[in-house]
């Protein structure tokens, strides 16, 4: 009991003396996440979509050959960066580019590495993510849109991506949460961030447990939020379950909210199980593919 | 000949060994309504396909006003636009309002302002019996409803033919009729179609020509009252007798 006394006590006094510099940590921690998902999820959203790209025997060679290059590309990038250490590929570009350029070339601004390092790495993540998105639309769609004409950027960004990006939210926010975590590795090229804070505050006092126990709550304060705000999102993004009905001449149903909570054919049945099937599907191979890093 | 808006000219089809569609010739003339029939895996489905071009036929030309589309460097999209498509499973954009559906092609393909689209939209869909649902989206709404929005959708494109691929299969027996009385509305109207149908009813009442496929051939054809009335061939009384039963 006193040993708890005691760590609240350890715990407010280094809170009072160096809370600047915690929340600065948090501060940098904060936007390097936020940033480094929302370029990673452009990252492979591109990938995603480029590895998607249908073509048929009818292509012309060069067509055909481009996308199959493209695609070996991609398939190298998420592998290199899934498969090695974030903190190794870190060492990797701060260290290793002045090494083997003499200098020339080297990174002067300490968060552009730090940015460039996670989008990078979240990249990776999210071309597979954005990839199963993509393939777990039911191809019915595509052909609908087809026969009316559209083309395939068309179909992909008026009626594939909005529902890809809806059934992969959980996923950027996966990335988002491992992010604030995971960008504690980047003390390693001097980076400030949250754990950085910690590092150097221990390091002047040697009072470690009660730091980490501000960092622990930090953290995991932080994510909370995330998950919160990540579910306000997924709610808004689902929309309504009712709709109003428009009136028009004779047509006698009730005026205002008219919904079917269950009304349907077997079909209804059938695409909703699969589509709870397919989110459910990419929930979990990304939760023990990322959980492992 | 140039008069026809389709032509198709030994058009085969393989999956791999499987050849599913075998030198199929046959015409579409402006406000021809054709049904065809056949038993379930006879290549009725892949026929329809080819001609919107949803798969590449192996050999044979589709001639579209006498211009082949079949081949390579053909703008696919373009083509489709004006040969409409309803699906046995309707395949609307389940992240749009029933509206949206209808306006997207309109919008995106034939550049039309969102004014003009919404308009013409509401026209179809009031047509097709939906204009109080516009607001719906496709998981919201029964089969039968789905279905007739994914007719609005074809035809608010202004298609010079529409192809259905058995529009009632998937469907209830009970929203069976709803959509029958849409299609045959639009038939009277003129509309060129071309429909794949089990609905013998349909096909003998509504439409002017019928195609038998048996097989990946096109087995037999003429006027509902020959192919109906007086089958030529033993395929075709067999494949009848089937219907006459029940
Ligand atoms: N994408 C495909 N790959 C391989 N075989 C196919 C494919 N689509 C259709 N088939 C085959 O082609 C034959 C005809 O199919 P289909 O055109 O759907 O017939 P129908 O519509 O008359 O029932 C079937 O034997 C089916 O298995
Ligand atoms: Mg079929």
């Amino acid at each position: 009991m006193d040993k708890l006394v005691k760590l609240g006590q350890d715990i407010i006094q280094l809170w009072s003396k160096y809370w600047p510099m915690y929340m600065n940590g948090v501060k940098n921690t904060l936007i390097l996440a936020l940033v480094a998902t929302a370029i990673g999820c452009v990252i492979g959203l591109i990938c995603g979509i480029l590895n998607t790209i249908p073509y048929t025997k009818n292509d012309s060679l060069p067509k055909r050959f481009l996308l199959k290059l493209i695609r070996v590309l991609v398939r190298i990038y998420v592998e290199v960066f899934r498969g090695t250490p974030m903190v190794l590929q870190a060492v990797f570009i701060v260290y290793g580019l002045p090494y083997f350029t003499d200098n020339a070339l080297r990174f002067n601004n300490i968060w552009v590495a730090a940015i460039l390092i996670v989008s990078i790495n979240t990249g990776a993540y999210m071309a597979e993510s954005v990839r199963g998105g993509i393939i777990s639309i039911d191809p019915g769609q595509t052909e609908g849109a087809k026969a009316i004409g559209m083309t395939h950027v068309q179909t992909m960004t008026s009626v594939i991506l909005p529902q890809a990006l809806r059934n992969i939210m959980p996923q950027i926010g996966n990335n988002f949460i491992i992010n604030v975590k995971d960008t504690s590795v980047m003390f390693i090229i001097s980076f400030t961030e949250f754990f950085a804070a910690h590092r150097y505050i221990v390091g002047v006092n040697n009072m470690y447990f009660p730091s980490a126990t501000i960092e622990m709550i930090g953290y995991l304060t932080m994510t909370l939020i995330a998950s919160f705000l990540l579910r306000l999102v997924e709610k808004l993004m689902d929309g309504s379950d009712s709709y109003e009905l428009v009136q028009a001449d004779q047509l006698t149903m009730a005026a205002g909210t008219y919904s079917h909570p269950d009304k349907g054919t077997p079909f209804d049945e059938r695409s909703k199980e699969y589509r709870d099937r397919t989110k459910l599907a990419l929930k979990n191979r990304n939760g023990s593919t990322r959980g492992g890093r | 000949m140039s008069e026809m808006i389709l032509q198709v000219n030994h058009l085969s089809k393989s999956f791999g060994s499987h050849e599913v569609l075998k030198d199929i010739d046959f015409t579409v003339a402006p406000g021809d309504v054709t049904s065809i029939i056949g038993a379930s895996g006879s290549g009725k489905s892949t026929l329809l396909r080819c001609i919107n071009l949803l798969e590449t036929p192996t050999s044979g030309e589709i001639l579209y006003h006498g211009e082949n589309v079949a081949g390579r460097g053909v703008n696919a999209a373009a083509y489709r636009s004006h040969v409409g498509m309803v699906f046995q499973s309707f395949n609307l954009f389940n992240n749009m309002t029933v509206l949206e559906n209808c306006m997207v092609g309109q919008v995106k393909v034939l550049k039309k302002s969102k004014e003009e689209a919404r308009v013409h939209a509401m026209e179809y869909l009031e047509k097709v019996g939906m204009a109080p649902y516009i607001n719906a989206r496709p998981r919201q709404i029964s089969g039968g409803q789905k279905q007739r929005v994914a007719i609005a959708r074809a035809l608010a494109m202004d298609p010079e033919v529409l192809l259905f691929d058995e529009p009632t299969s998937a469907l209830d027996p009970e929203m069976v009729g709803e959509v029958l009385n849409v299609m045959q509305a639009l038939a009277q109207e003129g509309m060129t179609m071309l429909v794949v149908t089990h609905e013998m009813a349909f096909a003998r009442d509504v439409s002017n020509h019928v195609v038998y496929m048996n097989q990946g051939l096109i087995c037999e054809e003429g006027t509902p009252e020959d192919v109906f009335g007086t089958p030529q061939k033993q395929e075709t009384r067999d494949f009848l007798s089937r219907f006459r039963r029940n």
